[in-house]
């Protein structure tokens, strides 16, 4: 690690933790929110998905599972004196989801990258599926409710954004720590060739696994503030959501797999202009279209995402 | 006969009806899998706009959507082959197992944008004179357009396979499906197969749409849950094995019916999400596929 | 609407906003009132118009536009031209908290209306909260929208969604005892809105002595009804009682039909409701003695709604029997403005908030008035079809025919 690494690191984290402190409209807050939310959601995935070279279509189901645990355990409560409680789960449920993601990596990831995404996407759908139908614990179609949080009007935005920031330094140092240590390693030679890397008696098999537990679990944690920035209640389609999936994958393909900063430039430059242009252009039905254009462009044009293609450039 | 037995019954009858269905959407799935290791996620998407195109020509022009398969299906074959020359034969070689399914994706994203803005989200169905006729065969009630269906369908499905065994193209496609190597070496044109191949999932899925189209409602956001259902099915067939897409369908479409009649019909979309996980631990190739 | 309507529209807005801004710049009022021009009334709205909820976003969007046009056409409100600034949510509940933040953090609009639907409405009126901003919401009356006690939200239509089966259940058990059904079975689509609907009826059946032969809440993503109706038709129930949103609907008639079986009393809580799209899907000939709940319907005598319905059909083409509902409920949110406005002078959100909460107003949907939470204390009318049409037929206050019972046969 470079001191220009740390440095721009340094400044990137303190940048983004003073921003709310300068007075900003709600409105900018209310996006810069959703901003974060998607960088540590790609950077999540980019520990399955990039690092690992295993593109997980399913990951939204975790974050559904985070946001449905956050509203279980609040459920019984009717009223939140203290705001900033809640807060204190989010290492339980990140745990919690790590420890489910072990057994469904083990099983899933035996096969192939594209049967695994399959599998993936099967998964989504089963979380789906069972937050519909278990209606005496997820609420079913009706909704999960839970208290709203009690931060006052004026300041309402930046607990979320707080502990979103957190959660975004945590997935960058995680997978920063992942591209410098041996399992980086590893788990790049299991992009490359994964064969080839167990031959080499590399420990593939837990490599992959802990990969996709840690990436789990933070997705659940991200999901769970969602959850309750979502003051109220979660219904199960919005929690479990086949959109958000796409749009961690789609932030990190733009960005660049595998990179440290990939994803989050994929956020910041996808989820601000996302939910920009929805507001400005307004009625349209074209923003489906831009999505899909825009999707394939990288894919035709930058197939290693921006990122790698500068760093290539400047080679 | 008791009452129970005769909803079973009843179930397992729809399940097979509406199993021939699937089955050819299915096998224009397996079919491109097998030929360019693609795994096609516009497929449900490809159905749906077959669904449209059919419900456009009969409320235009009072076409059944039976006679329109010939039409839609040449229109779909041509977009098929568009489509693989513009998103997918760009993609360098090493990239193309990986990206695939996200462009893939992005063109089911693409078409059902497009759908969106030329008619709008509107739910859909096309309503033809016969489709609330229904004939009661031995106690059973068969609804005429459900059958019709399911005959449509198995003759598609005929003729997909006569002309994979019958015609030069479809040896071509069997040789790149079982050996790429041995193929090019017999020169075989993978490229061009793969166009045509592609072409040809697409007009599996505009045939499969018209009847989709007259079976249920649908609107351009209904691909989703259809894409899932197909890939459930071919990986459980094993991919790139047609017999595999039709035996899958089957096996998923029968025992979700069962499952709606005996326990309730919330649980049946798991079916076949269980069968699915439980096939591939204990063969992840799945039925019919072979080994990676 | 297309790209360019809106572009046009939007030119045409600030076109008008420019020449306002030029008079008052050129000092002297060019004759008329020698009173400053006002500035116009800005009032935000986001609503679906892409998306799962598109259909009804977009009867919203005409609603509310239609009545900023009406009331343009008299003078505006307060004297203030009415601008209406609608975008779209895309049915997602992220982009409605996003779109409210910025319509009243931003843009600084005077007012706000609700979205669709209550899943939207939850998270946007939780904003509209913190801002002080009073909420009137035309689609939002699931249980969880009242379960929020907000002072500031008030639920455009005559009673809570979940009351919509009620007047049905109050028609039934109004009938002596010999004319009664007295076997019921239910059929209800997992969805905040429509279980709760059957959920209520049956209650009060059970209680009143009406066996439930057959019971099944199915999912929403159901598309084949042949097995739940073929249940249902081996069941023999003398009631059926749907707690329906529109698709499934026009399936568990089309279901019916096929299978040959006809209750003799049947209510669908939604679908059946639709003017035009029901008897196009089911068949004209089988909507005869199906029975649903609304509030407002082309014969309504309600105040202004006459005017409305003639307004509607004059901007958007079409006759009135093809007015979706959903315009009529947003349309009612404008006048509940308008009546805000003319009874104290004043337009600010603590006024409305502080006014509504007594007495009782009059719009097209009738008249209407709410609890502290926002919960309408008023009750849907009981509609059926009788020979193609749709015709108000209990309560008695509101009642144009008598109602048919039992139900004739399916037509065909």
């Amino acid at each position: 690690m470079t001191w220009t690494g740390v440095l721009k690191g340094g400044v990137f984290v303190l940048t983004l933790a003073v921003l709310p402190l300068l007075g900003l409209p709600h409105w900018v807050l209310n996006m810069l929110i959703f901003v974060l939310m998607f960088a540590a959601l790609a950077s999540a995935w980019n520990l399955v998905g990039g690092l690992t070279g295993y593109p997980s279509l399913g990951h939204a189901a975790f974050f559904g599972i985070g946001a449905y645990a956050f509203a279980l355990l609040l459920h019984g409560q009717t009223e939140l004196t203290d705001g900033w409680q809640p807060f204190a789960w989010l290492p339980a449920i990140g745990v919690g989801t790590a420890l489910i993601g072990v057994p469904i990596a083990a099983i899933a990831m035996r096969t192939r990258a594209d049967v695994f995404a399959i599998v993936t996407i099967t998964l989504l759908f089963v979380v789906q599926t069972l937050a519909f139908n278990l209606h005496g614990l997820t609420g079913g179609a009706q909704g999960l409710s839970f208290p709203v949080a009690p931060f006052p009007a004026d300041t309402f935005e930046r607990p979320f954004y707080y502990v979103l920031l957190g959660l975004l330094v945590l997935a960058m140092l995680l997978t920063f720590g992942t591209l410098s240590s041996k399992i980086g390693l590893a788990l790049a030679t299991v992009r490359g060739d994964e064969d080839k890397a167990r031959g080499l008696g590399i420990p593939v098999g837990s490599a992959k696994v802990l990969a996709f537990a840690v990436s789990v679990g933070l997705t659940a944690m991200v999901g769970a503030v969602w959850a309750y920035y979502q003051v109220g209640i979660i219904y199960p389609q919005f929690a479990v959501d086949p959109l958000i999936t796409i749009a961690m994958v789609l932030m990190v393909f733009l960005g660049g797999r595998g990179t440290l900063w990939g994803p989050v430039l994929g956020a910041f430059v996808l989820e601000s202009g996302q939910q920009y242009l929805a507001y400005e252009l307004g009625p349209s039905q074209f923003y489906l279209i831009a999505y899909a254009m825009i999707f394939l462009l990288i894919m035709l044009v930058l197939p290693r995402g921006v990122l790698p293609s500068i760093a290539g450039r400047l080679r | 006969m008791g009452e129970p037995v005769h909803a079973l019954v009843q179930g397992l009858i729809l399940g097979v009806l509406t199993g021939g269905v699937y089955a050819l959407m299915a096998s224009g799935q397996t079919l491109v899998f097998g030929i360019m290791k693609v795994v096609n996620l516009a497929q449900g998407a490809l159905v749906i706009l077959g669904a449209y195109l059919s419900y456009q020509l009969f409320v235009s022009f009072g076409i059944d959507p039976f006679l329109a398969i010939p039409v839609t299906t040449a229109v779909m074959f041509a977009l098929g082959v568009g489509v693989h020359l513009a998103f997918l034969r760009p993609l360098r070689r090493e990239d193309r197992a990986e990206l695939s399914l996200l462009v893939t994706f992005a063109v089911a994203l693409l078409i059902e944008g497009v759908i969106g803005v030329v008619w709008s989200t509107t739910r859909r169905s096309i309503n033809t004179s016969y489709a609330n006729d229904s004939w009661t065969v031995a106690g059973y009630q068969i609804t005429v357009v459900r059958f019709a269906a399911f005959a449509l369908s198995a003759g598609a499905l005929g003729l997909l396979i006569l002309v994979l065994h019958r015609t030069r193209f479809g040896r071509a496609v069997r040789a790149t499906v079982q050996n790429p190597e041995s193929a090019r070496l017999l020169g075989v044109r993978a490229e061009r197969v793969a166009a045509l191949g592609f072409g040809l999932g697409a007009a599996t899925a505009a045939a499969a749409g018209s009847v989709y189209g007259l079976l249920y409602p649908f609107n351009a956001g209904s691909h989703y849950d259809l894409i899932s259902l197909l890939l459930s099915i071919v990986v459980l067939g094993g991919l790139g094995s047609i017999g595999g897409a039709i035996a899958g369908a089957m096996i998923v479409s029968v025992s979700s019916a069962v499952v709606a009649t005996t326990v309730s019909p919330s649980w049946a979309p798991m079916t076949f999400f269980v069968l699915l996980l439980a096939v591939l631990l204990v063969r992840p190739q799945g039925l019919f596929g072979r080994p990676a | 609407m297309s790209t360019n309507n809106r572009l046009w529209r939007a030119g045409l807005a600030t076109g008008a906003a420019l020449a306002l801004a030029a008079c008052s710049s050129s000092g002297s009022g060019s004759g008329g009132s020698s009173a400053a021009p006002k500035s116009p009334l800005v009032i935000g709205a986001s609503v679906s118009l892409t998306g799962d909820f598109a259909d009804s976003g977009k009867a919203v969007k005409a609603g509310y536009e239609l009545w900023a046009d009406t009331v343009n056409a008299k003078g505006g409100v307060l004297g203030r031209t009415v601008q209406m600034k609608i975008v779209d949510d895309t049915s997602s509940p992220n982009q409605v908290v996003t779109n409210y933040q910025n319509l009243i953090d931003k843009d600084k609009v005077d007012l706000v209306f609700g979205p669709f639907s209550s899943l939207l409405t939850v998270p946007a009126s939780q904003v509209a909260k913190r801002y002080g901003y009073a909420f009137l919401e035309p689609a939002g009356g699931g249980p969880a929208v009242f379960a929020q006690k907000l002072p500031n939200l008030f639920f455009v239509q005559p009673a809570p969604v979940v009351k919509q089966g009620d007047v049905f259940a109050d028609w039934v058990l109004s009938l002596p005892p010999a004319q009664r059904p007295a076997t019921a079975a239910y059929t209800e689509l997992d969805d905040p809105f429509a279980t709760p609907v059957a959920e209520n009826v049956r209650l009060r059946f059970e209680a009143a002595g009406i066996k439930t032969v057959y019971k099944q809440v199915y999912p929403a993503e159901t598309q084949d009804f042949s097995t739940i109706m073929a249940k249902v038709a081996e069941a023999k129930p003398d009631v059926l009682v749907g707690g329906t949103q529109s698709e499934d609907a026009y399936g568990q008639v089309k279901s019916l039909v096929q299978l040959k079986f006809s209750p003799k009393f049947m209510f669908l809580s939604n679908g059946a409701n639709s003017p035009v799209e029901f008897p196009d899907k089911v068949g004209a000939g089988n909507t005869a003695g199906i029975m649903s709940s609304g509030d407002w319907f082309p014969a309504s005598k309600a105040y202004g709604s006459d005017e409305f319905a003639a307004a509607y059909v004059k901007k958007y083409g079409g006759t009135t029997d093809t007015i979706d509902n959903t315009s009529a409920e947003a349309y009612a949110a404008g006048q509940l403005v308008e009546a805000v406005a003319t009874k104290t002078g004043k337009i600010d959100n603590a006024t409305i908030i502080a006014t509504l909460h007594q007495g009782t107003w009059p719009t097209v949907l009738g008249d209407l008035s709410w609890d502290a939470v926002g919960r309408p204390s008023g009750s849907f009318a009981l509609i059926q079809w009788q020979n193609g049409k749709l015709v108000p037929v209990y309560p008695a206050t509101v009642a144009q025919a008598q109602p048919v019972s039992p139900k004739p046969g399916w037509g065909g």
